[in-house]
């Protein structure tokens, strides 16, 4: 054999190479995720396109599935939020007040189970949670007026129950001033518009509870008392 | 630079090193091992340690250096582990170039098979030498300075390799 034959069948050796699928996986479990870029075109076994598809679509209705019952703190937690933000986008505008309330309740119940069960660790992300949907709540609370008060009382009730029934149990306030004001604010000006209206004596009696409501600072009992009058 | 930034970075680095050298490491691993899935392990946990060592701030002028002295003690470590690799498993070998003609893809893997089987033979340096030199395409400069020697040893030792080579294949050690 002369050497070029023999440099020759050394070079056929060229052909040994890893499977690309292992070379992509491989490269994910090294660097994480944001390393997916390329990896990801040549992730699946390309003779297996349909079976890909679905092992894809199984993966991720898993996840949104386990995502549900997740907490602040959990890795599923952010498919879940990314669910609730895509929901939101259906949501027409005179629901959202409510719809946002919706949210600001899921996030205090998430904190209060993340209280009662004693997680530590998540405690403080359920609390920064609880606190931006709150305030995301404050901003659409700014827009409701006349009919839209009766949709958020219940939410706004429950919401105020809640908060207090957590605080007792982390025995401290969790400061939610914005929405705070934004909802005394709702109360006044639901207020002002009463007092500038003819009432009947029922109606007067009810209002007066309900200004004494505002002055004590329980603004979701001041908001149902209001809503009783309008109906009286 | 905030950490995120700076963590982002490192990635998309070695994010290229690591397809540069993915395939060359692999095979040069294979070519010691004998075994897809050993090959694959002492690969991935080649470029493992080597993330590890560039995360934490490890400077890697030659990146190719850097990964083949890692692979090559990840290998002994092997050898010392499991003893040299006595059965050599010809039929995971992946054909990238997958020929229509079975009789002509058998008749390469089988070629393949039979210089594999020669250069396991060889000892560590001749292989090494090989390697570099004919598959990974180094300069002899360059396959000097991983085997820390001089131009004038490696060019020697690259003819003895090819001899010792032949020689393996005209009559295969028992």
């Amino acid at each position: 054999m002369t050497e070029k034959e023999l440099i020759g069948k050394i070079r056929e050796l060229r052909q040994i190479q890893p499977r690309k699928d292992w070379v992509s996986l491989t490269k994910i479990q090294i660097l994480g995720e944001s390393a997916r870029g390329r990896a990801s075109v040549s992730f699946f076994p390309f003779w297996r396109p349909a079976l890909a598809t679905v092992m894809a679509l199984g993966i991720l209705i898993g996840a949104f599935g386990f995502a549900q019952n997740s907490l602040p703190g959990d890795i599923l937690y952010s498919i879940k939020k990314l669910t609730e933000k895509s929901q939101a986008v259906f949501v027409s505008k005179e629901e959202l007040p409510k719809y946002n309330l919706e949210i600001a309740n899921k996030r205090l119940d998430e904190l209060t189970e993340i209280a009662q069960t004693n997680q530590v660790k998540k405690l403080a992300p359920a609390i920064s949670e609880f606190q931006a949907n709150m305030s995301e709540a404050a901003k659409s609370l700014s827009e409701v007026k006349g009919q839209g008060v009766e949709k958020i009382i219940a939410q706004t009730k429950k919401l105020e129950e809640n908060k207090q029934k957590v605080e007792e149990v982390l025995a401290t306030k969790i400061e939610t001033e914005k929405f705070d004001n934004a909802l005394s604010r709702l109360v006044e000006s639901e207020i002002k518009d009463l007092e500038s209206r003819t009432l009947t004596e029922e109606q007067e009696l009810l209002l007066e509870e309900a200004k004494a409501d505002f002055s004590a600072g329980n603004y979701s009992q001041a908001l149902e008392k209001i809503l009783i009058l309008s109906y009286q | 630079m905030s950490y995120p930034n700076l963590m982002a970075n490192l990635r998309k680095t070695f994010s290229k090193i690591y397809d540069s050298y993915i395939n060359k490491i692999y095979r040069f691993i294979f070519l010691k091992v004998s075994s897809q899935e050993i090959a694959q392990d002492l690969t991935s946990e080649t470029f493992l340690k080597g993330w590890e060592s560039f995360k934490n701030g490890t400077k890697i002028e030659n990146p190719q250096a850097f990964l083949y002295r890692i692979a090559r003690n990840l290998v002994t470590d092997h050898y010392r582990e499991k003893g040299r690799a006595q059965i050599v498993s010809a039929e995971y070998v992946s054909i990238i170039d997958p020929r229509e003609d079975i009789e002509e893809a058998a008749a390469l893997k089988s070629d393949i098979d039979t210089v594999r089987l020669a250069l396991v033979n060889l000892s560590e340096d001749y292989q090494n030498v090989i390697i570099w030199h004919y598959l990974d395409d180094l300069s002899i400069t360059e396959v000097a300075k991983l085997l820390d020697r001089t131009e004038e040893a490696t060019r020697v030792l690259l003819s003895r390799a090819l001899k010792g080579l032949r020689n393996e294949l005209r009559d295969p050690a028992a």
